[in-house]
């Protein structure tokens, strides 16, 4: 995987490409955002990570033009503006995830590996199988070998957004803002509940446990 | 050329003076001119009228008794008080009776006429003084002519008076006028100059200076009140941007020495070659992280402690909020063996911005199900008040906060001892509050259910929201 970083501030940007390295993803470094556009206009990157501050052009100008020029490769905009409105303002110039400096590595790689996997998976669903797990987006059942597992409604979307990203880190902050659409931090971490909770219906009973926890950065789903 | 004047006299209300009486001399003068002019006809054609009279008079005289008739009547006349001037002349110019020695009317053609003339009265004491008076002459069908006359002097000084009576008031008024003129742009003029030096001392910085109220409730008293309002307001939001960079400064100096002294100590440790590098970084990194939560914590209440209100509010239903935060948490009371509820009236409305009062919710909810023992029961009520308001309540059979301790828990960083225990940085219901206030509601504290399971007395904590529209 080959992403494009566009961050002024260089040592951030090189602890950052270090950082997504340990997670074996290739980076490409732009110190403003003239260069961040030229670099992203050659092409040939899966995720584009842009700070929202820059000088000689902002991170949302540059978004705003390539989607103008009909780019659509993922966005990730960063930046030290955290309020609702500043990630509205970003995802309306054609952002599709925003995280908020200062941000921990995992929370970085996983966002980017969710966004790079997004982008293969372009045809609409009917059925995702992650191992003998199968769930029927249509019918909303979920089987594991064969068998019947009642889900919640939330259980399920939990279940899906988990699926959907199998094999990657998934943390918690981005189950709260895709499966709660909440952007806030709760004081007691309620998603663990759930993933619990989840545990017991997929994995209980199933000699292979599929749910699993990543220490310090959230969740992955392994077939 | 500039000319200097003095400084009253360029202010507005003086200008506006002068102005006002220059309209008012001018509009006086035509007023003035026409009394003038309507008296002094009125003195005339009065004077003219009794002449014509007593010529009528005396001609009736002579039609009946004829020259002689006429004689011995102007002779009685002049004799007596009449105020008239006359005089008789037969055909050739002589004199045959009056009191004036010459006609004042020359060239007399025959045709009666009037005429203006002064005559010279001679007091006893010998000194002279000439008056003024008017005349008619007509010709008797004997050829004699006639002439009488009155002594208008007494009329026209009457106008006269009555002229310079109008031209002293007139400038009296116009003095005054002035007078009054410089007074009130005096008195505007130092009120203006007090809400100058207002405007002066604020622009030095002086914050905190605020303009005098007359207390006469004028309009420079709205202006002033208006001025000091603006300059509260500012000083309080300066304040409150004061209070923000403090608090985050006395907030995160503790917890950031405490991660250095830790890296500190683990560099230390390193270079002896003992100690765990690895544990002191992880114990750093969870510092750290600390500090980034308490730093986010507190802008967040900042900001909105600094708002007029808070951002993006729309228009949502109170009970569909708060099942979802409720569903967000009813797994971990389950764990906690806790009885939750959810009691929501259907399809209320309240406006406002949907992530801070679901944050709000959770931050309530949270201390709710931390605080109460296992067994105990969390209740979250979503209902309209009498008042219209819409109010969140959550209660809970935890240990209740005693009611000296309500409105101290609500401030920032505040942690009563037996929850020491309980991992947070004691900024939740300060969050709460903040969110409160920021949509024009409250924060409530009140005792809970009462014993339960040998836990109590609880706590009831409400969001309450203002009534919509």
């Amino acid at each position: 995987m080959r992403i494009l970083i566009v961050e002024d501030d260089v040592e951030a940007a090189g602890a950052m490409a270090r950082g997504l390295s340990e997670a074996g993803i290739e980076t490409v470094h732009a110190a403003d955002g003239v260069l961040g556009l030229a670099a992203a206009q050659a092409g040939g990157f899966h995720v584009l990570v842009v700070d929202r501050m820059m000088p000689n052009m902002d991170g949302l100008t540059l978004v705003e033009t390539l989607r103008r020029e009909g780019d659509q490769t993922p966005v990730l905009f960063l930046s030290a503006l955290g309020e609702i409105d500043d990630r509205v303002a970003g995802l309306k110039a054609g952002g599709d995830d925003y995280l908020v400096k200062p941000y921990a590595f995992a929370e970085l790689s996983a966002r980017v590996e969710a966004l790079a996997r997004r982008r293969e998976t372009g045809s609409v669903q009917t059925m995702i199988k992650v191992g003998d797990l199968e769930m029927d987006l249509i019918g909303r059942m979920v089987h594991r070998q064969g068998k019947e597992i009642d889900l919640q409604p939330r259980e399920f979307q939990l279940l899906e957004y988990l699926m959907r990203h199998a094999g990657q880190s998934v943390t918690r902050a981005m189950l709260l803002e895709k499966v709660w659409e909440y952007h806030f931090d709760p004081q007691t971490n309620v998603i663990d509940v759930h993933i619990s909770r989840l545990r017991g219906k997929i994995d209980k009973g199933f000699d292979h446990p599929m749910l699993q926890t990543v220490r310090g950065a959230g969740y992955r789903l392994e077939a | 050329m500039a000319i200097a004047l003095p400084r009253v006299f360029r202010t507005t209300p003086f200008r506006l003076t002068l102005l006002f009486l220059t309209v008012f001399a001018a509009s006086a003068s035509i007023f003035l001119g026409y009394i003038y002019a309507a008296t002094a006809g009125e003195v005339t054609s009065r004077a003219d009228q009794a002449i014509t009279q007593e010529i009528q008079s005396l001609t009736g005289v002579y039609r009946q008794g004829g020259i002689k008739a006429l004689n011995r009547s102007m002779v009685e006349r002049t004799a007596g008080d009449r105020p008239f001037l006359y005089l008789l002349r037969d055909k050739t110019g002589q004199k045959i009776t009056g009191t004036l020695e010459a006609s004042p009317v020359k060239g007399f053609t025959g045709t009666p006429s009037g005429v203006n003339f002064k005559v010279t009265d001679t007091d006893p004491d010998g000194a002279e003084t000439r008056h003024s008076a008017r005349g008619q002459q007509v010709q008797l069908v004997g050829g004699e002519t006639l002439f009488v006359g009155a002594d208008v002097s007494g009329a026209e000084s009457f106008v006269l008076r009555i002229l310079r009576a109008i031209w002293g008031a007139g400038t009296l008024v116009i003095l005054l006028g002035l007078a009054g003129g410089i007074l009130i742009s005096r008195n505007v003029n130092e009120t203006m100059a007090g809400l100058n030096r207002v405007v002066i001392a604020v622009r030095g910085g002086d914050i905190a200076a605020r303009a005098k109220l007359r207390g006469v409730n004028d309009e420079f008293d709205e202006l002033a009140s208006g001025l000091n309002d603006m300059l509260d307001r500012l000083e309080r939001s300066m304040g409150g941007l004061r209070h923000v960079g403090d608090s985050i400064a006395h907030d995160l100096r503790s917890p950031l020495s405490r991660l250095r002294a830790r890296l500190e100590l683990a560099l230390i440790e390193a270079e002896a070659g003992k100690g765990n590098a690895q544990t002191a970084l992880v114990q750093a990194l969870e510092d750290a992280e600390g500090v980034l939560s308490t730093f986010n914590a507190v802008l967040a209440i900042a900001r909105l402690q600094s708002a007029v209100e808070a951002p993006d509010q729309v228009r949502f239903d109170p009970g569909d909020l708060a099942a979802g935060v409720a569903e967000l948490y009813e797994p971990l009371c389950e764990d906690k063996a806790i009885e939750f509820k959810l009691e929501a009236t259907p399809t209320l409305a309240v406006r406002g911005n949907r992530e801070f009062i679901a944050q709000a919710l959770a931050n309530i909810l949270d201390n709710a199900v931390k605080y109460t023992p296992q067994g105990g029961a969390v209740r979250l009520r979503v209902r309209r008040r009498a008042s219209g308001e819409v109010e969140f309540s959550v209660t809970d059979t935890g240990p209740g906060v005693p009611q000296l301790d309500r409105p101290r828990v609500v401030q920032r960083f505040v942690r009563l001892e037996n929850s020491r225990s309980q991992p947070g940085a004691g900024l939740g219901l300060s969050l709460v509050a903040a969110v409160a206030e920021a949509h024009g509601g409250r924060l409530e504290l009140d005792e809970g259910p009462g014993i339960l399971n040998g836990s109590g007395p609880g706590l009831r904590v409400a969001l309450v929201l203002p009534r919509l529209g």
